[in-house]
C-alpha cells in the first residue's frame, strides 16, 4: 500500500539523535514490551508480513509521532482484536472477559536459552528457474501494488542492475494473509542518480532485496 | 489482496486509539495482564527475555564476528560466503540472523544499513536497534542522504569513495565490517573488539582509526 510507512527519499524530516544513549531500552516499559512479544503465544496464525501490514496501517499521524514499542504495541492490540482473540475493552482494561480455549500453556522462562537461538529461514526449495542472473539490467515496476508489498516508492519504474540471485524466498505480497507462495528472490542495485535528482555525477549506488514479480528485463 | 484489510485494520486502530489508556506505560501493562489472564503469557518469561536482551545480546557480538574476520582471513571468507553457517560456528545465531548478508568496507567503498520500509535490523549480532535507526528521519534520509548522514554523525566520506546503501527490504539483513585500522597489527581479538562500535557495524560511522589512540 502507499502508505505513512513507505519512508525511503521523503524530504523534511530532519536531524538524527546522533547523541542517543547507548541503554537498549530508554523507559521500562519498552523493556516490557519487548520482553512479552518475545514471550507470548500467538492466538492466531500471525505471519512477519500481516505484522508489517497490520502496523502501516497505523493512522498516518500516529505512525509517525508514537514510540517505536507503542506502535508494536498498537499492532498487536489490532490483530488480537481482528483475530477475535480479544475485545477493544479488554486491552482498555486488561481484564479478560472472554476465555480462550485449547491454546497450549504459555512459553516457560527456562524456554528462553532454547528459543534465543532459534533461527527462521525464509527461502524454500523449488525446482523453478530464475528468470534473471547476476549483470542482467532490469526495470522495476512502475505501478505499486495494494495491501503489503515490498517494492518501495523511490525505486518503482526504475533502472537497476542484477546483483544476486538469493534463492526462493516466501512473497510477501502474498505471505500477509497466510498462503506460501514463492518467487526468486534478487539484490538488485540502482545508481543514486538514476533515484535522485542531486544525485547527478555521485558514484554511490542503492542495493535492495527484490522479488521477481516487481522486475522486468530492461 | 484488495484494500479490504487497510480500511478493515486501520478503523481497529482508530477505535484502538480513542480507548487504549493514554501513557504506553498503562497500555503496556494492560496487555500484559490481559495477555497472562488469557493464558498467553508467563510473566516471568517476559523478565528472561528482557535480561537477554539487556545483558547478554547486544553489539558485542557483532563486534567479536568483526575482530575475528580481522584476525582469521579463513573465517572471514565463510562470513562472505555464507554469514549464518559462519556465525553459527561461535553460536550467535538467533532472531533475524538466517539470512545474513555481511558486507566489507575497503578503501574505496563504504556501506550504509537501513529499512526504509520497517526497522529490519539483525538482532542477533547487534541486539536492540538505537532508536534513530527506526526513525522517520535515518530511514527517509540514508538512501537519499547517506553521506549527509553520515557526516551528521561526525565523518565526512570523501568523494572517491563510492557508498553503497542496503535497504533490507527482505529478510535478508546486512551487517558492515569496517576497515581494520592501522596501528592495531599485534592486537589480540578482544582489544580488536571493544574497537568496534555498533555505528560502525550499522555504517552511520567509518574511521575506527580514531578509536585507536584513545584506548
Amino acid at each position: 500500500m502507499d502508505g505513512i510507512h513507505d519512508l525511503g527519499g521523503r524530504q523534511g524530516y530532519g536531524p538524527i539523535d546522533v547523541d542517543e544513549p547507548p541503554e537498549p531500552f530508554h523507559e521500562p516499559w519498552e523493556a516490557r514490551l519487548l520482553g512479552i512479544v518475545r514471550a507470548f503465544t500467538r492466538p492466531g496464525n500471525w505471519s512477519i508480513d500481516w505484522f508489517r501490514h497490520v502496523r502501516e496501517c497505523i493512522e498516518p499521524a500516529d505512525y509517525l509521532t508514537r514510540p517505536y514499542y507503542d506502535q508494536w504495541l498498537q499492532t498487536y492490540a489490532a490483530m488480537m482484536v481482528d483475530s477475535g482473540a480479544a475485545s477493544i475493552e479488554e486491552l482498555a482494561s486488561g481484564r479478560s472477559t472472554a476465555p480462550l480455549h485449547g491454546m497450549p500453556a504459555p512459553m516457560p522462562p527456562e524456554k528462553v536459552e532454547v528459543a534465543k537461538k532459534s533461527v527462521a529461514r525464509f527461502d524454500r526449495e523449488s525446482n523453478a528457474t530464475p528468470a534473471f542472473s547476476a549483470g542482467d539490467a532490469v526495470r522495476t515496476q512502475s505501478l505499486g501494488a495494494t495491501g503489503h508489498t515490498r517494492l518501495p516508492q523511490y525505486a518503482r519504474d526504475r533502472r537497476g542492475r542484477i546483483e544476486a540471485f538469493r534463492g526462493f524466498h516466501v512473497l510477501p505480497d502474498s505471505n500477509m494473509t497466510g498462503a506460501g507462495t514463492v518467487e526468486p528472490l534478487y539484490t538488485v542495485s540502482f545508481a543514486a542518480a538514476d533515484l535522485w535528482p542531486e544525485a547527478d555525477g555521485r558514484r554511490d549506488r542503492v542495493y535492495l532485496d527484490l522479488w521477481e514479480r516487481y522486475l522486468e528485463r530492461a | 489482496m484488495s484494500d479490504d484489510h487497510a480500511d478493515r485494520i486501520g478503523a481497529i486502530h482508530r477505535d484502538l486509539h480513542s480507548h487504549l489508556p493514554a501513557e504506553p506505560a498503562l497500555r503496556v501493562k494492560a496487555l500484559e495482564s490481559l495477555l497472562v489472564e488469557k493464558g498467553l503469557l508467563d510473566p516471568e518469561t517476559v523478565d528472561a527475555w528482557i535480561a537477554v536482551y539487556t545483558e547478554e545480546i547486544g553489539p558485542k557480538r557483532g563486534a567479536e564476528v568483526v575482530a575475528r574476520a580481522w584476525l582469521d582471513p579463513a573465517f572471514k571468507a565463510r562470513l562472505l560466503e555464507d554469514a549464518p553457517a559462519a556465525i553459527t560456528e561461535i553460536g550467535f545465531q538467533g532472531w533475524a540472523s538466517g539470512h545474513l548478508n555481511v558486507v566489507e568496507n575497503t578503501p574505496t567503498v563504504h556501506n550504509l544499513v537501513v529499512c526504509t520500509l520497517c526497522s529490519c535490523y539483525p538482532h542477533a549480532l547487534l541486539g536492540i536497534p538505537p532508536n534513530w535507526y527506526k526513525t522517520a528521519a535515518y530511514r527517509s534520509r540514508a538512501v537519499r542522504d547517506p553521506r549527509g548522514v553520515i557526516a551528521e554523525f561526525g565523518e565526512v566520506i570523501p568523494a572517491d569513495v563510492e557508498v553503497r546503501v542496503w535497504d533490507s527490504t527482505a529478510e535478508l539483513r546486512y551487517l558492515v565490517i569496517p576497515e581494520r585500522p592501522p596501528g592495531t597489527k599485534d592486537w589480540d581479538i578482544a582489544s580488536l573488539a571493544a574497537l568496534v562500535t555498533r555505528n560502525a557495524m550499522i555504517g552511520t560511522e567509518r574511521d575506527l582509526g580514531r578509536r585507536v589512540g584513545v584506548r
